[in-house]
């Protein structure tokens, strides 16, 4: 058992795999069998030493937040390799067979790429949260839920949404509130507010519901990407790599729930003396701000609601459910027991979109 | 110059139809420039109505050469030898027509510049990623095919010609050498027609692979159940056969050898065309039959909207009376059937009409929303569930096929389209024998 601590130089621009070449260097004196304790204070280090002990010989056993710290035990597997051995030309030609169609399949389905995640600069502070108090309000009890799910491992998350739909009163201030965070465009919205009336003159009632991305468990917009810019997070959140996105709007065809939108490049001011700056402010998504200029990403993109991960990431609550005036939206880690979420999907009258498609959808609705 | 066609009766014509189609490729690149530099801004689309009239371009292109290139298998591979004069003209528009679709999918992409990534990062669960490497298969079949077919007659060529007519075609003869002796030439005729038929049996499931393929990347679409049947790769296929036999009938008419053979083979391809045209139609009946009967809000009001809706002459004239009707009409009634004329203008009302089709199954799915009441929620431009091309796409579109066809029409007229006996063989033997 050895210890090793990093902490990280503010000031200098790091490289970013500096955590990855880091950790490649704690570890290298391991023997099989043999762990190692770190200490460093990356704050998604937990992630991208999961991401990184996957490629390699190693195990992460635990990852631990203390403080601002991660602290991460990192084990080298025992490799086991067989004293060489001649073999006939048959059976070396059946393992090469084997071997070589374990790599196609192996390669196929390893490919599961690297959460586009960039070093986030500052280390995270959480926001401090009062005491547990009896009758608190939820977006302080859900803050608190979200804290607890932040210090586990990335794997170990399931974030769902829960809209009490006889709560919501149609204000609309979701919709807006989720475009002025995200600086949205013209023609993308991620959380439409869609009106129902029932009835007839003068026995008339509304109904609303709100439609974020749905984040399905078998998400019908994932596969269909030819260039595998889009995926579900461990955590279940379904991003978007804008870099690598062909902008070929598969995905917006195969969401069975118009939950994808596509970045036109333009702007609520166009044709007016200047751009406003609401139009220019750079869009948060995906660890960084996107300037939207020209042609370059994330306009002639496909674009979703992300569960406010920028906002989550620093412990905060997306941004739909801090804005909603009747606590009718809800979030938070449905592997935890204790949290709200996990409460409220276990009632009765709670329903899913679609259900009959086989999206499994992590949004929820209590009727 | 032997092989050399006459397009359009006279020297005018001709320039005339070069000059056409040259104005209309430069509005075309113009068109395909500004999209580069504007952006998507340029189309009409919105975020729910995601694929337009670009798209419906791209699997028209793309039927039509899946559609020649299991015409031109009929002759190579299924011994239909009474057709083979067709056949290079039917690979050479399926090679055509695919890098046309190429075009129209590639400027359909929110950023073009980064096709290459389907390579780098492809994903084996995406049909449209699997259909890319078809048409690189499919491009390299034709070539190949191709090249088999005139490689003799381009290297006989490149021997009658001088200039930069010579080097051209000793460029394209990829260093074959011209047979000397009757026996020579003779056998390896033979080889290309062998090597061909090998290719053709290879190209039927590639063919079947890019277009029903194509089809697939529709009919996997859980959301759109318009779609989403397992006949809608089927009915791209069949309407692939109808559009590859009317392009043909239409070609042979009017461009095909005007020998005793002339009526005799135009007059095949539109029993071809009218065979496929009327399967097409029995699909499309079963279709929308089925669809109208149940009450499946998202399957009904699609059909709906392609009977009644926002462009009813989409369907009502494009596809039924232009795509239709009328080829089949003027390839059976009495009077026109006996006409190369009329069945070559009965192919190219068919070749027309199947761009309706293709708006017609691509652009309806969009028009209901994916849930109720999601087209009121907002009041913008780029969230409507309305589209009509954009200047810029008709400008594009049109453009992009006149740049095709023109090039199509200047390599049509240089290559050798014919398979003939060269003369100095001719002499020596005295009469000419088909393989």
């Amino acid at each position: 058992m050895m210890k090793a601590k990093r902490q990280v130089e503010k000031t200098v621009q790091e490289p970013q795999d500096a955590l990855e070449q880091w950790l490649t260097e704690q570890t290298s004196h391991l023997q099989p069998g043999e762990t190692v304790e770190l200490l460093c204070d990356f704050p998604d280090a937990d992630v991208r030493a999961h991401n990184w002990s996957q490629s390699r010989h190693f195990k992460l056993l635990s990852a631990e937040r203390q403080g601002d710290q991660w602290r991460l035990r990192l084990q080298r597997v025992k490799s086991q390799r067989a004293p060489l051995r001649l073999v006939g030309r048959r059976e070396a030609l059946r393992r090469m067979a084997q071997t070589l169609f374990a790599g196609l399949a192996l390669t196929l389905l390893a490919r599961k790429p690297s959460d586009a995640q960039q070093p986030v600069e500052e280390s995270i502070k959480l926001p401090e949260l009062p005491p547990p108090q009896p009758n608190e309000d939820v977006l302080i009890r859900m803050m608190r839920d979200l804290q607890r799910a932040l210090q586990k491992p990335m794997h170990e998350r399931r974030w769902v949404m829960v809209i009490d739909l006889r709560k919501c009163v149609g204000c609309h201030a979701c919709t807006i509130a989720c475009i002025a965070e995200n600086k949205l465009p013209p023609g993308v919205v991620y959380r439409p507010v869609i009106e129902e009336e029932i009835g007839e003159y003068p026995h008339v009632t509304r109904r609303f519901l709100p439609r974020p991305c749905l984040h399905c468990d078998n998400p019908p917009c994932v596969p269909v990407c030819p260039v595998h810019a889009t995926w579900k997070r461990p955590d279940g959140i379904v991003v978007i790599d804008y870099e690598a996105c062909i902008g070929c709007r598969y995905c917006i065809t195969a969401c069975p729930y118009a939950a994808r939108s596509f970045d036109f490049g333009e702007h609520y001011s166009d044709g007016t003396p200047h751009l406003a700056e609401y139009d220019t402010a750079p869009s948060p998504g995906y660890g960084r701000f996107w300037e939207r200029k020209g042609n370059r990403s994330p306009v002639g993109n496909a674009r979703k609601c992300h569960f406010c991960l920028h906002r989550i990431e620093k412990g905060l609550l997306p941004q739909c459910v801090t804005s909603c005036i009747g606590r009718a939206t809800f979030f938070g880690d449905a592997n935890d027991p204790q949290s709200l979420v996990a409460e409220l999907i276990a009632k009765p009258n709670i329903m899913r979109l679609k259900e009959d498609l086989g999206t499994e959808p992590r949004v929820y609705y209590l009727v | 110059m032997a092989y050399s066609i006459a397009l359009g009766s006279s020297h005018r014509g001709r320039t005339l139809y070069y000059g056409v189609l040259v104005v209309l490729s430069l509005i075309g690149l113009i068109a395909i420039g500004v999209r580069m530099v504007e952006g998507m801004r340029v189309t009409a689309l919105s975020s729910p109505m995601a694929w337009g009239m670009w798209v419906a371009f791209y699997i028209y292109f793309i039927g039509l050469s899946a559609g020649s290139f299991l015409l031109s298998t009929l002759i190579y591979v299924f011994g239909m030898h009474q057709y083979e004069k067709v056949g290079r003209m039917a690979l050479l528009s399926a090679l055509f027509a695919l890098v046309a679709g190429m075009i129209f999918v590639w400027i359909d992409l929110g950023h073009p510049w980064r096709f290459w990534k389907v390579f780098t990062r492809w994903n084996y669960t995406s049909v449209l990623a699997w259909e890319v490497l078809a048409y690189l298969f499919y491009i390299a079949t034709l070539a190949i095919e191709l090249w088999a077919l005139m490689r003799c007659d381009l290297a006989d060529l490149a021997q009658r010609t001088s200039g930069w007519r010579q080097r051209v075609y000793q460029l394209l003869t990829f260093g074959f050498r011209c047979p000397t002796s009757e026996s020579e030439y003779r056998r390896c005729h033979t080889q290309s027609l062998r090597l061909v038929r090998v290719l053709g049996i290879i190209g039927i499931p590639v063919a079947i692979m890019v277009h029903g393929g194509t089809g697939s990347i529709f009919a996997v679409v859980l959301a759109k159940p318009y779609w989403y049947t397992g006949l809608f790769p089927i009915i791209f296929l069949v309407s692939a056969l109808a559009s590859g036999a009317a392009l043909m009938t239409f070609l042979y008419a009017f461009f095909g050898r005007k020998d005793e053979e002339h009526f005799a083979i135009t007059r095949g391809m539109a029993n071809l065309m009218v065979l496929f045209i009327s399967l097409d139609l029995l699909l499309l009946a079963s279709e929308f039959l089925v669809g109208l009967y149940g009450k499946i809000p998202e399957h009904m009001k699609v059909y709906h909207a392609i009977l009644f809706g926002p462009f009813p002459y989409t369907f009502w004239i494009g596809q039924l009376l232009v795509g239709a009707i009328i080829p089949i009409l003027l390839a059976t009634l009495p009077r026109t059937r006996n006409s190369v004329f009329w069945l070559g203008l009965g192919g190219l009302s068919a070749v027309i009409g199947i761009v309706a089709v293709r708006l017609n199954l691509v652009i309806p799915a969009y028009v209901v929303p994916m849930l109720e009441g999601l087209e009121h929620t907002i009041n913008q431009p780029r969230w409507a569930y309305h589209y009509f091309p954009s200047f810029w796409e008709w400008a594009s579109s049109v453009g992009a096929i006149a740049l095709v066809v023109l090039i199509f029409s200047l390599v049509f007229q240089f290559l050798p389209m014919f398979h003939e006996f060269p003369e100095r063989f001719e002499k020596a033997e005295g009469g000419v024998s088909h393989d």
